[in-house]
């Protein structure tokens, strides 16, 4: 473990030396992922803006939820999304076998030499709309270590998402849009989950739990939790240590010639 | 004479053009399953929009659209999306940074018209792998009425959009000429390409300001407006028109994004060293 923090150290050390290269290109790339994620609410505001809403949440609700959501996707984006890409160029390159080499597991080596520093404003958007929803929603104090609790969760069913996509690209080589499928489902997390009807909350709860990655955190730190609410924090480790054990698996499927 | 001229040059551009598709369509199609991804994504992205404005109309509705229009609306958003959908800006950047454009420069068609020629042969593609499936899927499994009010101003401002598209998107891939890593202004683009072309929500639902300026930018004519003439009536900053009358204002469009775009090319020729090639 001592090992692993050493080397990601090292490898976010070298990513931002790299991003900072073409500055400009950083610079323009870190400021518009900040704005793309402070416009993803914009339909929740034009909704609101418009007088109508989700009914039974109000504006400052839904914001935290998208705010938590996107804080989310920043830290996966800084952290998890290069070992997709990684995996899928790899194996379509068929250069698997220089990572195979490597004294350490793929996918530790594969997640710490692909650290995303352009994925920071997506980080900063995320933490501004999370501050914004916390101001103005009717926030629980005592709610605070649930929601950590919450958000760790939602943070593996992340991972483990980015780690099932690049399990898949060993099987269903080079195609780029694998992310999309995964993303998809995602769209399910970003809204109150109890627009949805009950089959869809189900499986957004227990079989891809992707409502936890917001709906059951923001909805703890409005007071709605007991001990119950963290029931969804099972499926989730399980989905977690799942993905990990489909990688490894793939990782045996790798059939390489050399390169 | 020169009757046969124009035919002999319009023969010769429509023998480039199918046999420039014709190649596109075949090497996409060994990669067909990456198109097919849209069968599963287009749908998903369609069930959450439905449970959205289902939600959002429970609790009041919003101003300029009824809950039938809307959710027609986002089927046909998604529909002509794959109809229209391009990466010329990314082609060309990526074959002026490597240098790779120099072999196009020495071919007889420019490359402008080669790949809008490559953009027919993946759409046709795209229109087998990914529309005709899903227009199916919204027919027939969520039972969506998807037949347009007038299907000849469909197919011709869908073909102006696949257009203005290309044009739009192919002078932001001019921009490599000057700066040579542009993916950051490519995302800025599609950032208001993709607020302002209507596919994430429908114009009208802005505020009146922001409509208006949007008949001045390019962004409506590639999504807003055929989804609108599918639905048979287009309203957009509390101006009405008729069908006729917005696809007429739509051709007009394209022409100015064609000619600034052939200006700009002209400016990148001159520009071009293909230094590293």
């Amino acid at each position: 473990m001592k090992m692993f923090f050493s080397v990601y150290k090292s490898c976010i050390k070298t990513a931002l030396v790299q991003a900072t290269a073409y500055r400009l290109n950083f610079l323009l790339s870190m400021l518009i992922t900040l704005a793309f994620n402070l416009l993803f609410p914009l339909v929740t505001i034009l909704i609101y803006n418009a007088g109508a809403g989700f009914p039974g949440w109000d504006f400052s609700e839904v914001l935290l939820i998208q705010g938590v959501f996107t804080l989310s996707t920043g830290l996966i984006g800084m952290t998890m999304d290069g070992l997709v890409w990684a995996t899928m160029q790899h194996v379509r390159e068929g250069s698997f076998e220089i990572v195979l080499l490597k004294p350490t597991s793929p996918l530790t080596f594969l997640i710490s030499t692909n650290f995303d520093a352009d994925s920071f404003g997506l980080l900063i958007g995320g933490g501004a709309l999370f501050i914004v929803g916390l101001v103005f929603a009717d926030v629980s104090i005592a709610a605070i270590p649930v929601f950590i609790v919450l958000f760790a969760a939602g943070f593996c069913v992340m991972a483990g998402m980015n780690m099932l996509m690049a399990a898949t690209s060993f099987k269903w080589v080079g195609n780029s849009r694998i992310p999309e499928i995964f993303n998809s489902l995602m769209n399910f997390g970003k809204y109150p989950l109890t627009i949805f009807p009950a089959a869809i909350r189900g499986f957004a709860t227990f079989i891809i739990p992707v409502g936890i990655i917001a709906f059951y955190p923001a909805n703890a730190l409005l007071g709605d939790w007991n001990l119950r609410t963290l029931l969804p924090v099972i499926p989730c480790a399980i989905f977690m240590l799942f993905s990990i054990f489909v990688y490894k698996r793939m990782v045996r499927a790798y059939e390489g010639v050399g390169g | 004479m020169v009757g046969v001229e124009v035919k002999q040059a319009i023969k010769t551009r429509s023998d480039i053009l199918l046999a420039v598709a014709s190649v596109t369509f075949k090497e996409w199609g060994a990669y067909r399953s990456h198109s097919m991804v849209s069968i599963f994504v287009g749908p998903v992205f369609f069930v959450v929009q439905y449970f959205i404005w289902t939600a959002v109309f429970a609790g009041g509705g919003m101003p300029g659209m009824e809950l039938d229009e809307v959710i027609r609306y986002f089927a046909a958003t998604a529909l002509i999306g794959y109809l229209v959908m391009d990466f010329a800006d990314w082609n060309l950047s990526m074959l002026v940074r490597t240098g790779k454009f120099l072999t196009f420069s020495l071919r007889p068609p420019n490359h402008s018209f080669f790949a809008l020629s490559q953009k027919v042969g993946h759409r046709i593609l795209g229109f087998l792998a990914e529309f005709l499936p899903c227009y199916l899927i919204f027919m027939f499994v969520f039972g969506i009425d998807m037949r347009p009010t007038y299907i000849g101003w469909v197919l011709v401002s869908v073909a102006l959009a696949f257009l203005m598209n290309f044009y739009v998107n192919y002078s932001i891939g001019l921009v490599s000429f000057w700066v040579v890593q542009s993916g950051g202004i490519r995302r800025v683009y599609s950032l208001f390409g993709g607020i302002f072309s209507g596919a994430l929500i429908p114009l009208v639902f802005f505020p009146q300001s922001l409509q208006w300026v949007q008949f001045f930018l390019p962004f409506q004519y590639t999504s807003f407006v055929p989804a609108m003439v599918f639905l048979g009536r287009y309203e957009l900053g509390g101006i009405e028109m008729s069908i006729p009358a917005i696809v007429g204002i739509q051709a007009i469009a394209v022409l100015v994004a064609f000619a600034f775009c052939e200006l700009l090319n002209s400016f990148a020729m001159k520009k071009f060293t293909a230094v590293g090639a």
